[in-house]
Order: C-alpha cells, then structure tokens, then sequence
C-alpha cells in the first residue's frame, strides 16, 4: 500500500502485519519534469542558459548555481556528444561478477556545460575511446515513460 | 589576526579492523582516552566535544552524533556533530580549531568514529544514495564508477599508467607494516596492484582501500592551556576548506581544484607561498591511490600531471625530501572514514613531535599537512600543524 492511500478499513491503519517498507518517493523537480516530459513525448534534449555566464546546463536547472541567476532561457540540443571518459564495470549492484563487463560513460552533448551518466552499446570495450562521438538511442515512443532509462545507451555516432 | 593561537596537545587511536567486536561507542571510547591520558588530562579539563562521522548508514545508528557522546567524553557537554563525507576527520579538526580560536572554549576533544562493518552486505549499499535519484539512481550505480571515471580522465588528461599509480599503492601499503593500528598493510609490488582483479576499469582490488572499523581522537587548547599541559604543542598554523559543485558530471575531473582552493586558505593564513620547500610532510587523502597523486597536486607539491615523479623517484618515500603519507594512509592503515582523515592529522602530530616511532621520518620535521577529500568527490579540508 502507498502511504498516499487513505486506509478504507481501520485496522489496517492500526496493525501492520510483517515489516514496514519505508521508502522515498521522488519529484523531477520543475526542470526535470520537462526535461523528462520533452525526452518522452518528443525524443528532444533540453538546456537552460545562463545568459551572464554562457553556459548551458544539460540537463537543465531553473537556477546558476555561479552567479544564482534565474535561468528561463530553453534550447534544445541535440543527443549527440562525446565521450568525456568511461569505465568497465566488472560488477554489478548486487556484488556479482560481469563476463561482458558493462561500459558506463559521461558523455557530454554538443556545447553542453555539464554531461550525462550512461551505458555505451553497439561497441565492444576493446574500441572505446575518450573522445569518441556518441549518439543518444532513445527507446521506441510507446515505451518511454519519462526516465533517464527511456535513452537506451549511447553508441558510436553513425554519419 | 583576530584568532587565538590553538594547539593540538594530545592524540589516540584504536587499531583500524575488519569487523570490531566493539560497539561505536567503545571504539570511540578507547581512542577518546588515550587521547586524554596522553596529555594527562581528565574530562573535567573537556570544555567541549567535536564529533566527525560519515553517514549514519554505516554504524547503522540514525542520530550517531547523540548516540556516541558517552564514548567520546561528551557526557553533559557542549557537543557538535559535523560531516562532509570523507572529508570529515580533516573537517572535524578545523571545527575544533574555532571552537577554541574563537575564544569560546579552551579545551576540545576531536574525536571521529566508524563503524562500516555494521553494514550488510557490503557499506557499497549506503552509498547508492549519494548518486542523483533521477538522473543516475536508475542505471543502478555503483560508487566505484565514479572512482573509475574520474581516475581514468586523470589518467588520458596527462598521459599517466596504470603502473604509475600503482607505485602510490605500493608504497603506502609498505609504510602501514609498521603502524601497530594498520589493517591492510604489506609488501607488494607494482605487478600485484596490476595483476589484481579489475572491478571497475582501470580501479583493481589493490588500487582501494578497505572499509574499516576504527576511531582517532584529538585533544586541541588554546595557546595558555597548551603551555601548561605539554611542552610539546604542536600548532594548528592554517586551515582551509572548500566544495565545489554536487553535479560531478560538471567537473573537470583531471583535476581538483577545490583541493587548490582549500589549501590556499590554508597557506595564506599559515604564511606559506612555497608549499614544497615550506612544508616538511604531507598526508593526503589517498582511499584510492590515484587521489594520493591528485590531491598532492591540488596542494601545489607538483604540478598538474607530475605528482607520479614525487613518487618513482622515491622523493615521497619516508626518508625522501617530501615525505607523503608516512603513515601508511587509507590504503595502508585502512579506512574507517572519518577516523581515517582524522589519523592523517595524529600521524601529522606524532611526526612532529618525534613520537611517531618505526615510521618517525628523519630531519626533525618541523611542519605538515594533512588533508582530506570527500562527499560526492567535491570536498578538499586541509590542516597545517607546526611545531
Ligand atoms: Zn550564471
């Protein structure tokens, strides 16, 4: 049960059986929400830019964190960028080895300030490079469900 | 300067483990009273407590500031609770430093705490949380990734290996043999930090350090008490700390420029312009052996890129002409974080006080460093201590 749901039989309000899960419910927050929003609906990267410092967040913010200016100035950039450096994880979450191991990257998008933790796929280990243009690859529309997993992984950009 | 002079007078600490028997609050205890018996004091010469301690997770106590209070001498005592991650046992020392400076109060213990070994299965688990919940959270992130990505842009950014860092790894594990608190120490070779198991390339085993249970304590005074309570203070000379941005996708990652920053406070109030020729001993955070090589650039003892010399040409060796963590370090000694900052000012402390046994390093040192680094890597908190 949610804790938003109002209890409709009272004794369950009073006694919970077994262990109480606790857990946090999370908010995009406002510049969050559309970038997310603009991901599912239209497969579109957002930024915000800050006029005094020429930089522009991706993913965007509502605020400077430099000189704390109110940023409402949206562009959108495309999902291309490169890769700004990368690891193999040989491990997964649960402490259990990888044979293929998973290739994590901070890509940054083209004249972003700022860059997005992602899987790199369609390239093996042995090719990945710190430099190398990558391309955003988005899941099919009907699937998206405004997350930063709706970007499938970044793979080599394709001309 | 509208500050009071403050000393470090005394200093204590358990041995750093695996999985203490001890509750939080005993190791605390241990450390806090040989910290006390050190300068032969009794908490009735306390004015007040400074505790250091990572997330609450670890010890798995929500509250562990009130919760270790009786441990660390704060019973009925003005107490504070401070944290910046790992940079939290450098961090602590410096709240104690104005607690006193200020005039406030003459006598503070600084005491940090961890207890990691609480957590199961693995502390890896409370650390998940530090990652953004919407931007990361979801790839199912590991902090180890972070480690990679950044010592990996170090690496490509001045042309460093693998077997350069590892030397830092080498070297630190040796120093810790003879550290009767170390917990990882040994004699390996650049081979086995190269051959050991890869966990997040280019981060293998022997490039970490261990999670650790342990706890260090200080005993600090104002400049009066201090002459009255050893004829070897050892003076807090200059303190300094900065954070940069909590967006780690937004750094330049090669290079730690809030390490810079903190340690320029540091030296402007310490009268250092010279950092190399004016400090005898540093002991940078090293959880990693490449944050050794960072964070000694950070503090201007190399440049960008050349921090790996200071290390194959054996100047960073215990006998070199910059000795860098003599002490054996996270790597060495181990990691119980707070407590693991904190020994690096205690190693500082001993040295110059010539107590500091098997790992005294020659020349009579007459100043050190220490420093610690943090949060979601975004924290430098810098002491200088000189006798
Ligand atoms: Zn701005």
């Amino acid at each position: 049960m949610l804790p938003l749901e109002k209890p409709q039989q009272v004794h369950r309000a009073l006694a919970w059986q077994g262990e109480i899960p606790t857990y946090n419910i999370y908010t995009f927050g406002i510049a969050g929400e559309r970038f997310f929003r603009e991901l599912k609906e239209h497969g579109r990267f957002l930024g915000t830019r800050c006029p005094a410092c020429h930089l522009l967040y991706v993913p965007p913010r509502i605020y400077c964190e430099r000189c704390f200016a109110s940023l409402e100035e949206w562009v959108e950039v495309p999902g291309r960028g490169t890769v700004f450096t990368f690891t193999l994880a040989y491990y997964d979450l649960d402490g259990r080895r990888l044979e293929h191991p998973d290739i994590l990257a901070l890509v940054r998008l083209e004249g972003a300030h700022g860059g997005v933790l992602h899987r790199l796929g369609e390239v093996e280990p042995g090719q990945v490079a710190i430099g190398m243009p990558v391309e955003a690859v988005l899941k099919p529309p009907q699937e998206r469900r405004g997350s930063i997993l709706d970007i499938l992984y970044f793979r080599p950009t394709r001309r | 300067m509208p500050f009071r002079r403050v000393a470090v007078v005394g200093a204590g600490m358990t041995r750093f483990m695996r999985r203490a028997l001890e509750t939080p609050k005993e190791l605390a205890f241990y450390a806090t009273r040989m910290a006390l018996d050190s300068c032969e004091l009794t908490l009735k010469d306390i004015d007040g407590v400074i505790l250091g301690s990572a997330p609450d997770a670890f010890d798995g106590v929500h509250r562990k500031g009130e919760y270790l209070i009786d441990g660390a001498g704060a019973f009925r005592k003005p107490v504070m609770r401070g944290y910046v991650g790992g940079g939290t046992g450098v961090w602590a020392v410096i709240q104690g430093w104005y607690h006193v400076a200020s005039g406030l109060f003459d006598t503070v213990l600084v005491v940090c705490e961890e207890k990691m070994s609480s957590c199961y299965p693995h502390p890896q688990g409370a650390f998940n949380a530090i990652f953004d919940h919407t931007l990361e959270r979801p790839l199912g992130t590991n902090l180890l990734w972070i480690f990679a990505l950044e010592m990996h842009r170090y690496m490509a950014t001045y042309g460093i290996t693998e077997r350069d860092i590892a030397l830092v790894s080498v070297k630190n594990k040796r120093n810790g043999l003879d550290h009767p608190c170390s917990h990882v120490a040994g004699n390996i070779t650049v081979d086995d930090v190269l051959q050991s198991e890869v966990m997040a390339w280019p981060v293998k085993r022997l490039d970490v350090s261990p999670t650790s249970d342990g706890a260090v304590a200080l005993v600090m005074a104002c400049e009066e008490k201090a002459r009255r309570i050893t004829h070897k203070p050892v003076w807090v000379e200059g303190i300094g700390w900065c954070l940069d941005t909590s967006y780690w996708t937004n750094r330049d990652l090669a290079y730690p420029v809030y390490v810079e920053k903190a340690a320029r406070m540091a030296y402007k109030m310490a009268g250092i312009v010279d950092p190399r020729k004016q400090i005898d001993i540093v002991e940078p955070y090293d959880p990693f052996d490449y944050k050794e090589l960072h964070h000694l650039e950070g503090l201007g003892f190399a440049r960008r890129g050349e921090a790996p010399d200071l290390i194959a040409s054996g100047v960073a060796n215990r006998d070199g002409d910059l000795p860098v963590t003599p002490s054996g370090g996270l790597l060495g000694v181990g990691n119980p974080i707070a407590a693991a900052g904190l020994m690096k000012v205690a190693e500082i402390f001993w040295q110059l006080r010539g107590e500091a046994g098997k790992r005294q390093v020659p020349g009579k040192p007459r100043r050190g460093l220490a420093q610690a680094w943090g949060d979601l890597m975004q924290v430098g908190t810098v002491v200088v201590l000189g006798i």
